[in-house]
């Protein structure tokens, strides 16, 4: 609780930015959520205290990419690197973000953040400094797959910030990382904003280490005529938050949200999305699957938002769940908040155990138990991991993790 | 009645077994006995106990033996997994086989086949020797190869999915292969495949248990002996005419040796 002290004391920053400085502000009076808000009110108290019992620290160990980085075509980057970049090929051009580019936009999103909805980005922007916020301009089709990586360091907070733009008739392939390490805590806030014609096909893997927590904000803008897929995995955290707010700001553009979060032990797991339609003919895709064995909790809230300006608006949202034990804990509650008259909307939550016809049916084949329970979990997983942009040799990295997990 | 094999102990005795599910009594002191070679059809009404006669010899957690025995190879299986028997021998044709999604219908075969090639000493298939040997068992059921790169019988018609049962019947090449309902659902055409990929796979090591409402099956593969059911029991037992006195006189005409009993 030493970050919370510190907020109430005026002792986080040193010399706090303009951005730290409005952030701050806006936590000094409630520097920790509200607890009993729909957001809030799953959250493991101690779980979540124990995210915040590390020290906050900007510098940190070099963070090593846990596979093999010369095999493929791909670009790589990593928060926290200072690195110039500025990538100009025939089909495409990739460009970091001046520092004045990164500090309006954050302003400018920050200004309508309230405590209970944005409290894991303004606890990130008060935290994150410039060296570990990394903003990039991507425009043009054929880019090789981007990959960004953002990992905390052994025993420490770590806050890192990703801003991305991807200009008019961008086409993108995007894979971001999130690597937690040994007991640490790292809280990151990623922003994408998709100008018209754009299509980003966006995967999220997360994953920790013993006793590792994370705070993972995911805010994108959609512009007309964009198409955004998103595909995310989260496992291995001692306590992990994806929230996910994703908003239609004319209509007429496309979202695919898929997601699955896997939980063990006494983890605790949460996904937390918001689909704001803000005009017509929007459509929306969306899955969230968990996984939840021995004394975890998974936990999945979703929010479909068609105000009367969304007409047209097609959406449809679907938890699944499964739960492999009997100490496990599964809340889910997908919701519609429609005005609009004229959509269609539906949504649906399943809670399971694994099938067990389709577990005899391969037992009576000679799979043993283990077996057969391995390959029906890894048929549910497929749908979602699948989707995730990774290339082979990592898929054979993701592989083994899951084997783990 | 006399075995045509003798000579053979039986791959299969049942013995007076009762079971139950959920407290409820199904079997009530059913008694088989199969040898190598033999191929004998069970038939009976819907809700006799057929099925789950068969699900009890191939382990399924869900039914109870309350009294009696079933012995595979002279061993009593009561207590193996299904996973064990299916290992040893025991091959299970189901009436409605189960779609997996995601699971692929190739990588499932192979590790199915591995586990019977281990039990029985064999060799372990690679991917390549595996799709060799698939390849050379599909044709016996006129199965095309896009099968396999499919799920697990999804999207499969009902033919399909009883001729994948077969393939596996065929890959995994069981002592004793219960086929519960294989002709339910199948066009004269697909019925005369299926009873062609049986008829290839059995032999004079195999025994066959035919589980089957219809003459038609029987048609093509001829049972040595043919048992009737009913409440639990098996009433009677004939050669293969007895199934064309079914097929005559409908399972009313059974009645009457229930009511003997």
């Amino acid at each position: 609780m030493q970050i919370i002290e510190e907020i109430k004391k005026n002792e986080l920053v040193k010399n706090p930015s303009e951005i730290q400085k409005i952030c701050l502000e806006k936590l000094k009076l409630n520097p920790l959520p509200n607890i009993k808000s729909e957001l809030w009110r799953h959250s493991n108290k101690s779980k979540f205290l124990s995210f915040l019992d590390y020290s906050h620290t900007k510098k940190e160990s070099k963070v090593n990419f846990p596979y093999d980085n010369a095999s493929q075509n791909v670009i790589r980057f990593t928060i926290g690197e200072n690195s110039s970049i500025n990538l100009k090929e025939e089909n495409y051009s990739i460009r970091k973000l001046k520092d004045s580019e990164i500090f309006d936009y954050i302003k400018k999103n920050i200004s309508d953040f309230d405590q209970t909805d944005h409290w894991s980005d303004l606890l990130n922007h008060c935290l994150s400094s410039k060296n570990n916020i990394l903003g990039l301009n991507i425009s043009g089709n054929k880019i090789p797959p981007i990959e960004i990586l953002s990992a905390s360091s052994y025993n420490s907070f770590n806050a890192k910030t990703l801003i991305l733009f991807f200009e008019k008739n961008c086409e993108a392939n995007l894979l971001q990382i999130n690597l937690g390490d040994k007991n640490s805590s790292l809280c990151q806030s990623t922003y994408l904003c998709l100008e018209e014609n754009t299509s980003v096909n966006h995967g999220v893997v997360s994953y920790g280490k013993n006793k590792s927590n994370l705070l993972n904000s995911l805010n994108v803008i959609q512009k007309a005529k964009s198409e955004y897929s998103l595909s995310s995995l989260h496992f291995k955290f001692n306590y992990a938050r994806f929230e996910i707010r994703i908003n239609q700001l004319d209509g007429d553009a496309e979202t695919n949200i898929k997601g699955i979060q896997i939980t063990k032990n006494e983890d605790q797991i949460a996904t937390y999305t918001k689909m704001q339609f803000n005009g017509p003919n929007g459509i929306l895709e969306q899955i969230n699957k968990s996984l939840a064995d021995d004394k975890s909790h998974s936990v999945f809230e979703g929010a479909i938002v068609v105000p009367k300006i969304a007409q047209k608006t097609d959406a449809s949202q679907l938890s699944r769940n499964l739960l492999l034990s009997k100490h496990a804990k599964i809340d889910t509650k997908p919701q519609l908040e429609i005005i609009a008259d004229d959509v269609k909307c539906k949504h649906g939550a399943t809670i399971s155990q694994l099938n067990k016809e389709e577990l005899f049916y391969m037992r009576s084949r000679g799979l043993t138990l283990e077996e057969a329970s391995k390959l029906q979990l890894s048929s549910y997983f497929q749908e979602i991991i699948s989707c995730i942009p990774v290339s082979k040799d990592r898929w054979d990295l993701l592989d083994k993790l899951l084997k783990e997990a | 009645m006399q075995s045509k094999t003798k000579e053979f102990n039986p791959i299969l005795e049942v013995n007076n077994l009762f079971a139950s599910t959920e407290n409820l009594p199904i079997l009530k002191g059913v008694s088989i006995s199969v040898k190598p070679g033999e191929i004998h059809a069970i038939m009976g009404r819907n809700g006799c106990g057929k099925s789950t006669l068969s699900k009890i010899i191939a382990g399924h957690p869900s039914y109870t033996i309350t009294k009696g025995e079933i012995k595979f190879t002279g061993q009593d299986i009561q207590s193996l997994e299904p996973e064990e028997r299916a290992q040893s021998g025991i091959f299970l044709g189901f009436q409605y086989p189960i779609e997996i999604p995601g699971v692929s219908n190739l990588e499932f075969l192979r590790v199915a086949t591995n586990a019977r090639r281990k039990f029985l000493k064999k060799e372990e298939l690679d991917t390549f020797d595996f799709e060799d040997l698939v390849k050379e068992k599909l044709d016996l059921v006129k199965m095309d190869s896009a099968f396999l790169s499919r799920s697990i019988n999804q999207g499969f018609s009902g033919g399909e999915k009883k001729r994948n049962e077969i393939l596996q019947m065929a890959l995994l090449e069981p002592k004793i292969a219960i086929l519960d309902e294989t002709d339910s659902g199948l066009d004269i055409d697909a019925l005369r495949v299926v009873a062609s990929g049986i008829k290839k796979i059995s032999n004079e090591k195999t025994g066959i248990i035919l589980i089957t409402h219809y003459q038609r099956l029987l048609d093509e593969i001829k049972p040595d002996y043919v048992h009737v059911m009913s409440d639990g029991q098996i009433i009677k037992t004939g050669e293969s005419d007895l199934a064309l006195e079914l097929e005559k006189h409908g399972y009313e005409w059974t009645d009457n040796f229930s009511k003997k009993q």
